[in-house]
């Protein structure tokens, strides 16, 4: 059965040689279409969520899309995907761009492009209150919830080869893991852990704690080498900067007295 | 868009390894929900054959219950919805333990206990009723006699129907990496996140549940060639 | 318990942001199970001929392809079509098509299977009269055998629906926003109502799969006395 699997596999790869590579940019395809199409978090307050009353996706992120559609004069389409799907998503083409939650790394430029980043945040852990958990340094031995396809999974392991990392499809199925006491922590970015505590009934009972694992840096995912339209997206990026409107939509999600309240630290990257 | 075919990474080596495991899990947590869906279908069945209503209607209720209910919504039902209704001590313990892989047998025998009891109800009714009326006359009761007479000729019957289902148990065993449990085809998953080559990964992992499923089939044939056909000549 | 969550969401349950977004929920589910076993019925009918044909280029191939089908989960096949057909078709397929794809040839393999046992059931003189009164093997099959066998065989492909529909509930593991998805979309928001939101969606899911099989039952018991009829 082996020996059927390389063969078909050979057929495949037969196959794949042939096909044409035709790569119009990515820029003229999106407005000749008229519509960009942004894959976008759905089960991840506040940066993409279904709002109870209107049923429709909305968060930071969609905001940011909002304002990067209009900068490019076309509709905005979304397009749900997880920690594990948005890669392939975008390889594949199914999506335009991803705004959902990524961290820029290395390793992942080998398969797609980043713009500059939009979101500056660090990997913590988020633990029961007096659940004896201060630092990665105790997780030994204990469970630790995450996500498939994210950093998290891999930096917390480094951190603390003792624990045993459960990785799930998305965050707060992680975090009713923790809840039911099922892990003893669960890790990821400190922007998702304060959406994620605070969506709770009771958010006083849960603390984020530890030094940041390692630093996550945002970029929205592009298609791979199309410079025109990673230039178009990093100048409205930048635009948005310096006009103000990111800001705004960022006191709109994470300003002083808004539930999920983190004070804006970094400055993005300007060129001149 | 280009893509590199490379099986080397996938088969040797830690990935290959990753796959191994995964195949390990998936044989553990299918072997264990066969044993007890086994066993709980077979009493589910027998209470059904009894003559008591509340039985009967209870047995039918939960066989047509589990069976016409997708089985990925009772693993999440056993998984996020169990905590609110079981006691918390139980909940305490079960955390204590692999409550992932407990959950997946659980929900795994769960429902294929109910296609099992409904294959071993039919295999019953292909035994003449006059054998039941006839171990009763010795003096049986009636689970002496479901036991020593009428389930060891039905079970000889329902043999291979049973291994289809085992089969189908260890297809569906796939659906237990959405609550986290390292089977194999979470392990797929797993290293195409980390390689991005998920093309060599699930062709790997599908050639296992293959090779799995072509030596069960073959099994069942020969036992149909062998048992079946001489018990008929 | 919570039972509020699922009532404040239960049209989102049954159709998705509907009308004023895309089409989600039991909606998409029926949506899904209809497409999939239309597709699977014509897909299945012609392997499962392939599959009694008397030329081996043809019977060997339909064996090969329901074998593979049969040994291999669904979840697998979903994967498949997913994540790798893209790569061989060099396009993407949206999530509901490549699901609905990857239900048609899964599920198409169990049908073959289906449409050969009922056409191996029925008696061998009805072909050979049927080609005795001069017709050709083909024609044979077309007016004689197929309509007898598919007759008999309305039982087994309801039970066949009644596992796709459940077998729809793993497009939500690609994103298809069926009821499933949309279960798990609230339960991840409000967080406090799991046991209520999966009991909710199971009931859901056994309304539509118990009166399906329940159909089939009867058609079953309907054909037999029919059957029992013509034979007296």
């Amino acid at each position: 059965m082996r020996k059927a699997a390389w063969i078909s596999a050979a057929v495949c790869l037969a196959v794949l040689c042939a096909a044409p590579f035709a790569t119009a940019g990515k820029l003229d395809d999106v407005k000749s279409r008229g519509v960009l199409v942004a894959g976008v978090k759905d089960s991840q307050p506040p940066f993409g969520y279904v709002d109870e009353k209107t049923n429709q996706i909305v968060g930071f992120e969609i905001d940011l899309m909002e304002a990067l559609a209009k900068r490019l004069g076309v509709k905005l389409e979304l397009k749900p995907v997880t920690s594990s799907t948005r890669i392939p998503m975008l390889a594949q083409g199914a999506v335009d761009i991803v705004a959902a939650t990524m961290t820029h790394k290395k390793e992942r430029e080998d398969q797609i492009d980043f713009s500059i980043t939009y979101f500056m945040t660090g990997q913590k852990l988020l633990v029961k209150k007096g659940g004896g958990v201060a630092s990665a340094a105790d997780l030994a031995g204990k469970k630790v919830a995450s996500v498939k396809g994210s950093t998290s999974e891999q930096n917390v392991k480094k951190a603390q080869p003792g624990c045993t990392v459960i990785s799930f499809e998305t965050y707060p199925e992680a975090f009713l893991a923790l809840k039911q006491g099922k892990v003893q922590a669960m890790t990821t970015d400190e922007s998702i852990l304060v959406g994620i505590r605070n969506s709770d009934d009771n958010p006083e009972a849960w603390e984020i704690v530890g030094d940041y694992i390692s630093p996550e840096p945002y970029g929205l995912g592009l298609p791979e080498n199309d410079s025109d339209f990673r230039d178009a997206v990093n100048l409205a990026l930048m635009d948005m900067w310096e006009t103000g409107e990111y800001q705004k939509i960022y006191e709109k999600w994470f300003g002083p007295g808004k539930k999920d309240h983190l004070p804006l630290t970094w400055k993005m990257e300007l060129w001149p | 868009m280009a893509y590199n075919f490379d099986f080397g990474q996938v088969i040797s080596g830690e990935y290959g390894q990753w796959l191994v495991s995964g195949l390990v899990t998936t044989l553990h947590i299918s072997a264990v929900s066969i044993v007890l869906s086994l066993a709980l279908g077979t009493a589910v069945a027998v209470l059904r054959l009894s003559k008591v209503r509340p039985l009967v209607w209870a047995s039918a209720a939960y066989t047509e219950f589990f069976r016409n209910t997708p089985l990925l919504v009772q693993i999440f039902f056993w998984y996020f919805g169990s905590y609110n209704v079981l006691p918390t001590a139980v909940n305490d313990w079960l955390a204590r333990r692999d409550f992932e892989f407990a959950c997946g047998v659980i929900a795994l025998t769960v429902y294929t206990s109910a296609f099992i009891a409904e294959e071993i109800r039919s295999g019953v009714f292909s035994i003449p009723k006059t054998q039941l009326e006839a171990s009763r006359a010795c003096g049986l009761s009636f689970l002496q006699a479901m036991a020593y007479v009428i389930l060891p000729q039905a079970f000889r019957v329902v043999i291979p129907p049973l291994i289809s289902q085992f089969l189908n148990l260890i297809k569906n065993s796939s659906l237990v990496m959405t609550i986290g449990v390292m089977d194999l085809t979470y392990m797929a998953r797993q290293i195409e996140a980390h390689t991005f080559h998920g093309f060599e990964a699930f062709t790997v992992s599908t050639a296992m549940y293959l090779c799995i499923s072509l030596m069960v089939s073959l099994g069942v044939n020969l036992y149909n060639r062998r048992v079946l056909h001489a018990r008929a000549r | 318990m919570h039972w509020n969550v699922v009532y404040n969401n239960f049209g989102y349950l049954l159709m998705g942001a509907y009308p004023k977004g895309p089409l989600g929920g039991l909606a998409m589910t029926a949506i899904l199970a209809l497409a999939g076993i239309f597709g699977a019925f014509w897909l299945g009918l012609g392997i499962g001929l392939a599959r009694i044909a008397r030329d081996r280029r043809l019977r060997w191939p339909a064996m090969a392809y329901i074998e593979v089908i049969r040994g291999t989960p669904l979840l697998m096949v979903v994967f498949w079509f997913y994540f790798l057909a893209p790569v061989l078709l060099g396009k993407t397929l949206p999530e509901a098509e490549s699901a609905v794809i990857a239900l048609i040839v899964f599920t198409s393999a169990y049908i073959a299977e289906i449409v050969r046992a009922g056409v191996e059931a029925l008696p061998t003189g009805q072909m050979e009269a049927a080609r005795s009164t001069g017709l050709s093997h083909a024609q044979a099959m077309v007016h004689v055998i197929l309509p007898q066998a598919l007759f008999n065989m309305i039982p087994s492909f309801v039970n066949q629906f009644v596992s796709l529909t459940k077998d729809t509930s793993l497009a939500f593991i690609i994103g298809v926003n069926e009821l499933t998805k949309a279960a798990t979309q609230i339960n991840n928001r409000t967080l406090t109502a799991p046991t209520e939101i999966f009991i909710a969606i199971a009931l859901l899911y056994f309304v539509i799969c118990f009166c399906l099989t329940e159909l089939s039952r009867r058609l079953e018991k309907h054909i037999n006395r029919y059957q029992a009829r013509g034979r007296s």
